[in-house]
């Protein structure tokens, strides 16, 4: 498995816990979450979105509603239900944990090498 | 002048290109089939129809109607494929909320359910009841040696090679071959080819230890080339002495012949000799395979079936063999092997070949004793194949306990 591989590995674990952060912020719909993701190392497709936003939707982390756009058919703009905020809060608190495990197991490290 | 094509996409109108209206259907085709089994499917191929309709509205102004052919697949590219299962950010994402929706378990429950619910069907090859089938996929001839390789957890080429093996004992390989080939039915549905290769670990870990045994084996030699070389020069050596063989009992035979004239008539004598020594094994196989005693004597309590079958072959190969050699002595000594005589055997086999092929159609359509042999046969060999794997697993237990 080359290096690339596993942080795609890491990307894949970590974009539903993305695109949960990206909808807490406000309402938004498929193609803003696909803009947002665009600058980032987390660029996605439609290809990919969609089915993990239908899952998340079944696993009842987030709801729509439709809104009728000025060009073209309605749209689904996507907010977190309850339950989806409090996973957020809990993977967050998480991330925030392991990230400190690394910078704590890092710093030895580097004390070591001094 | 490029055909133009209308379709609907999200309640609006938009004219394609011919090739692009071929591309999006194959790209929508794929993603229906990829979420083959997912509970969203509708809603997510029509969320997938409606972002395609919003980018092609993109590209489409006062004086341009038609959405081109490349443009159809720029819009395809950066959809992307579908990803049937975004499910692998499914482990960690449950995994990080140890504490966090414990309590709002109660109403996940039917949603929980209903997202593992959907890939059952698929991943639910856990437990197969393993059976004998034909697998014509990568086929040679009719898969029966694919179907058999898949059952034994071995590698076709073997399972060839044995058959083509077999086929030099006066044709028997491929007169099984052909039996198996009307016997055994096809695996067609999933669930017939999940059962025709249906690997239960532990055979599994046989092919494993087997492989890793002949890795190590291999690993003796420096490089490739060294391995490459020591195997040609097996072979030929194989072939040397097996030559050397032959070549001296035709010898003696025909010294033998020459010394009586009369050998002319030992021809005939020898080939009726041969042919009632092959109804014999026959009957006595078929014999063992129905009853489990062969011609009115049983096998003793604690050898199985298979072995009984096995030692009958090995006892056929060693009495057909010089019969067949002095048959040859033979031919040599009457005609001291002319070039046509190779094309005499060869039509010798073939005959022979057809009219047991025929024999065994027959014996099978009238005889119930034959009928019920081959309905033993798949037995035979399932309880074949699990006393080698049990014995190898013997051996593997008592690898694993000395020292490396």
């Amino acid at each position: 498995m080359s290096v690339n591989e596993k942080f795609g590995a890491i990307r894949n674990g970590l974009l539903e816990f993305i695109v949960l952060q990206i909808i807490a912020v406000e309402k938004v719909y498929a193609a803003d979450i696909l803009k947002q993701l665009g600058n980032t190392e987390f660029a996605t497709q439609e290809g990919t979105l969609y089915p993990l936003l239908s899952k998340m939707r079944r696993e009842g982390l987030l709801d729509y509603e439709w809104k009728e756009s000025e060009a073209g058919p309605p749209r689904k703009y996507y907010e977190l239900t309850a339950k989806g905020r409090e996973q957020l809060q809990a993977t967050l608190e998480y991330w925030n944990q392991i990230n400190a495990t690394v910078k704590q197991l890092a710093q030895k490290q580097n004390a070591e090498e001094l | 002048m490029n055909k133009v094509i209308t379709i609907n996409l999200g309640g609006n109108a938009y004219q394609l290109e011919e090739g692009g209206y071929d591309a999006l259907r194959v790209y929508l085709e794929t993603a229906a089939t990829r979420l083959a089994g997912n509970p969203d499917q509708e809603e997510i191929l029509l969320d997938i129809e409606w972002a395609i309709a919003e980018k092609f509205r993109g590209l489409l102004g006062n004086h341009k109607n038609v959405v081109a052919n490349r443009e159809v697949s720029a819009v395809l590219a950066a959809m992307g494929p579908i990803e049937a299962e975004p499910g692998k950010t499914e482990n960690p994402a449950t995994s990080a909320t140890p504490s966090g929706s414990r309590t709002s378990g109660a109403g996940t429950g039917p949603s929980g359910t209903a997202g593992t619910a959907g890939p059952g069907p698929t991943g639910s090859s856990g437990a197969t009841p393993k059976r004998l089938y034909r697998i014509s996929e990568d086929a040679m001839i009719a898969g029966v040696c694919n179907g058999m390789a898949a059952y034994l957890q071995v590698d076709p080429t073997l399972v060839r090679l044995a058959f083509v093996f077999l086929t030099f004992l006066w044709g028997s390989g491929l007169a099984v071959y052909v039996v198996l080939a009307i016997v055994v039915p096809e695996a067609r549905s999933p669930e017939e080819k999940a059962a025709a290769t249906g690997a239960p670990s532990t055979a599994q870990d046989f092919i494993r230890r087997a492989r890793e045994g002949y890795y190590e084996a291999i690993k003796g030699f420096p490089d490739r080339q060294a391995r490459r070389a020591w195997q040609r020069r097996f072979k030929r050596e194989m072939r040397v002495n097996a030559h050397q063989w032959r070549s001296q009992w035709q010898h003696y035979w025909a010294e033998q012949a020459t010394r009586h004239p009369g050998i002319g008539l030992a021809l005939p004598v020898i080939s009726l000799l041969q042919g009632a020594f092959n109804v014999i094994w026959i009957c006595a196989l078929v014999s063992l395979l129905a009853t489990g005693a062969v011609l009115g004597v049983a096998l003793p309590v604690n050898v199985p079936v298979w072995v009984g079958a096995l030692l009958l072959l090995i006892l056929y190969a060693a009495v057909a063999g010089p019969i067949k050699m002095a048959r040859r002595a033979c031919y040599w000594s009457i005609g001291q092997l002319k070039p046509g005589w190779s094309l005499w055997f060869l039509v010798e086999g073939v005959a022979g070949l057809v009219v047991m092929v025929a024999l065994m159609g027959l014996a099978i359509h009238y005889c119930p004793v034959l009928r019920e042999a081959l309905h033993n046969l798949p037995t035979v060999f399932h309880q074949a194949t699990e006393d080698v794997q049990a014995w190898w697993q013997a051996q593997g237990k008592e690898s694993l306990t000395l020292p490396k």
